[in-house]
């Protein structure tokens, strides 16, 4: 049987659909970009330009589409929709990342204290209407008590003490309280960094920018009067006195990082390399162990000790 | 500078806060300036380019007394007003004919500009040929050594690929990809190695190779395998362009722009960032871990257990015990074990 005909016709089928350059083509299919590094063929670029050019876009188009067409798919109504990598391109954003939100006060402090924020529904169950009201808003439970037609009042209440008042004076002063602390955050998150301090920074940026600018790098420059002078890196060191308790944590951490070297090496090796510890405890021990002998240790230390007392 | 808006009401506010920073990026507005003067050619230029990237534009009608190169602060108001941040400006002087000017900004800052000069125009009406729909995504293809190489042509390459591409989408349909965008480079003039490196703004200039715009439409055709054969016809607008003066990016401003936004766990896990080893999402959506285990060790392995091989009370003390304390108290023996240990 001969297969060469069929092998051919495959290999045409093939051949129309992949694209054969020096330098692969560089497919960005997040962006639906591809670039051709190949450099031009001068010759078919004089002789016909348009001609060139759409060759060289259809062979581009056609790794491109590969590329896509090779991409998982989805089933939509209108055909198949590609799911697109992320992109490899790295393009300049049109505005800066958005800075987190601030935490408010309570944030805060629940942090501090290891609160988990609890999802409160906003519907609540009513067992006299038998069905779900709003907590609050319209018809909602908070306002029950303003709006039963009968209220108990405390034997000893003022002549002119109004319950419905007095409950709706108290919801109100919540609300307002809950406004007041809102608009203390918003004041408290920006406070953090005031226009004024950032655009001294830009001003001080630019400034000295511009003084190493010149050809010689600002070196022979004329000094204006009061001018400062740049500043590089400036080397900092801890101050001769601290306190007591900080003194303290330092010498502290110093101990515990040595005493963990002491460990580790001890680890490594078992013991330095003049003693073998395990076998030292092994002889000492009569072959008991060194709970053993630490157990033994201890008891004869604390008669030792009760002794003493008496 | 513009007054700041405090939002009155629950639809103005929603429109604020659309124009607040957001962690992944809408595509970029561009607006479409006229300079003091136009011409025929660039206008038709300009009408031709907002087709291509409508609906993400806007064109200014009224002439502009502007000079993107001299003073830009224009730009930053109308970057600010319109919340727009690309520019096409078009102006054509004496010195400089048929002037297209592409800026972008930064947090209405302009970072970088180019300035391209047009050669040669076809309109999309003169060439009798399909069009694709408005609003569809473009692919686009870069075509030169030079946009990996030469600091300008790799400036017009990102340029034209936030113009046209720079909208991060997850999906996209395959029968809705209608045209492509060509770029191409021509070829480097021979005595010219100064491309690169040296010579003034004004020798440069003229050095560079020309850059051809072309916009076809694909169409495609079964090919007896997945991938469909693709074929080419011109669309327009077709352009020749000549790079002429440019502005490159503030290094701080450019470094304040390439940030990126951490990626999500859950994006991590997808996959989007850093790959993890052995973690994949099955089809069901479940997320499935492969765990390698050490060789086993046969010399721990429990077999049968008989009193005879029991090792001495005391024995598992000393591998555990280590080095923990040695007191130089010696317990009584019996005369048994020492029997034992000289076997």
């Amino acid at each position: 049987m001969d297969v060469s005909n069929l092998l051919a016709s495959h290999a045409a089928k093939f051949q129309s659909v992949t694209v054969e350059k020096e330098t692969p083509l560089d497919v960005d299919a997040g962006f639906l970009t591809v670039t051709d590094l190949n450099p031009i063929d001068e010759e078919s670029y004089r002789s016909n330009l348009e001609e060139y050019l759409q060759s060289t876009a259809r062979d581009g188009t056609q790794a491109l589409i590969a590329a896509l067409y090779a991409l998982p798919t989805q089933l939509s109504p209108d055909g198949p929709l590609a799911q697109l990598p992320p992109p490899t391109t790295a393009l300049p954003r049109a505005k800066p990342l958005p800075k987190p939100k601030a935490p408010t006060k309570w944030e805060l402090f629940a942090a501090a204290k290891g609160i988990q924020k609890q999802h409160r529904e906003k519907k609540i169950w009513d067992e006299e209407k038998q069905e779900w009201v709003n907590r609050w808003g319209r018809d909602g439970k908070n306002k029950e008590k303003e709006e039963q037609w009968i209220n108990e009042v405390k034997a000893n209440a003022a002549v002119d003490f109004d319950p419905v008042q007095a409950t709706r004076n108290a919801r109100k002063a919540r609300v307002a309280k809950n406004e007041r602390q809102k608009l203390q955050n918003i004041a408290r998150s920006q406070a953090v960094r005031e226009e004024r301090s950032e655009r001294k920074i830009e001003i001080e940026r630019t400034l000295a920018s511009t003084r190493t600018s010149t050809a010689s790098m600002g070196r022979f420059d004329k000094k204006l009067e009061g001018d400062k002078k740049m500043r590089g890196v400036k080397r900092k060191f801890d101050p001769t006195e601290a306190s007591a308790e900080q003194e303290k944590q330092a010498s502290l951490a110093l101990l515990s990082k040595l005493d963990g070297e002491a460990k580790r090496r001890s680890k490594d090796t078992g013991g330095d390399n003049v003693l073998n510890v395990r076998k030292a405890i092994r002889s000492v021990s009569r072959g008991k162990g060194g709970v053993a002998l630490g157990r033994d240790a201890g008891r004869g230390g604390a008669k030792g000790k009760r002794g003493g007392k008496r | 500078m513009l007054r700041t808006i405090k939002p009155r009401n629950a639809r103005s506010k929603r429109a604020l806060d659309a124009r607040e920073p957001k962690e992944v990026e809408d595509a970029r507005t561009a607006i479409f300036v006229r300079g003091t003067h136009t011409g025929e050619v660039v206008g038709a230029v300009m009408k031709e380019l907002m087709a291509l990237k409508k609906p993400y534009a806007i064109s200014f009608s009224k002439k502009n007394t502007i000079r993107p190169f001299e003073d830009a602060s224009s730009f930053e108001f109308w970057a600010q007003k319109n919340d727009a941040s690309m520019f096409i400006v078009g102006q054509s002087t004496k010195k400089r004919p048929n002037g297209l000017v592409i800026a972008r900004t930064f947090d209405s800052k302009v970072l970088d500009m180019c300035e391209l000069g047009v050669d040669k125009f076809v309109s999309m009406s003169e060439l009798k040929t399909p069009k694709s729909t408005p609003g569809h995504k473009p692919m686009i293809h870069f075509a030169s050594e030079l946009f990996d190489t030469h600091p300008r042509y790799v400036q017009l390459k990102s340029l034209l690929m936030d113009l046209f591409n720079a909208e991060i989408v997850d999906s996209i349909c395959l029968p809705g990809l209608e045209h492509v965008i060509s770029v191409t480079v021509g070829p480097s003039p021979p005595q010219a190695p100064s491309v690169a490196v040296g010579g003034t703004q004004q020798e440069d200039t003229k050095n560079l190779p020309k850059v051809h715009l072309r916009t076809y439409t694909i169409k495609l055709s079964p090919s007896g395998t997945r991938v469909p054969r693709v074929e080419l016809t011109e669309m327009g607008p077709s352009l020749d362009l000549s790079l002429r003066r440019c502005q490159e990016a503030d290094p701080a401003l450019w470094k304040a722009a390439m940030k990126r936004p951490k990626l999500k766990k859950q994006d991590i896990e997808k996959g989007l960032g850093k790959k993890k080893k052995n973690m994949e999402v099955d089809e069901m959506g479940d997320l499935r871990g492969r765990v390698h285990i050490a060789r086993q060790d046969l010399n721990k392995l429990q077999t049968r257990k008989m009193k005879g091989l029991k090792g001495r009370p005391g024995e598992e003390d000393v591998d555990m015990g280590g080095g923990a304390s040695e007191d130089e108290d010696e317990g009584d023996e019996s005369p048994r074990r020492k029997k034992r240990r000289e076997e």
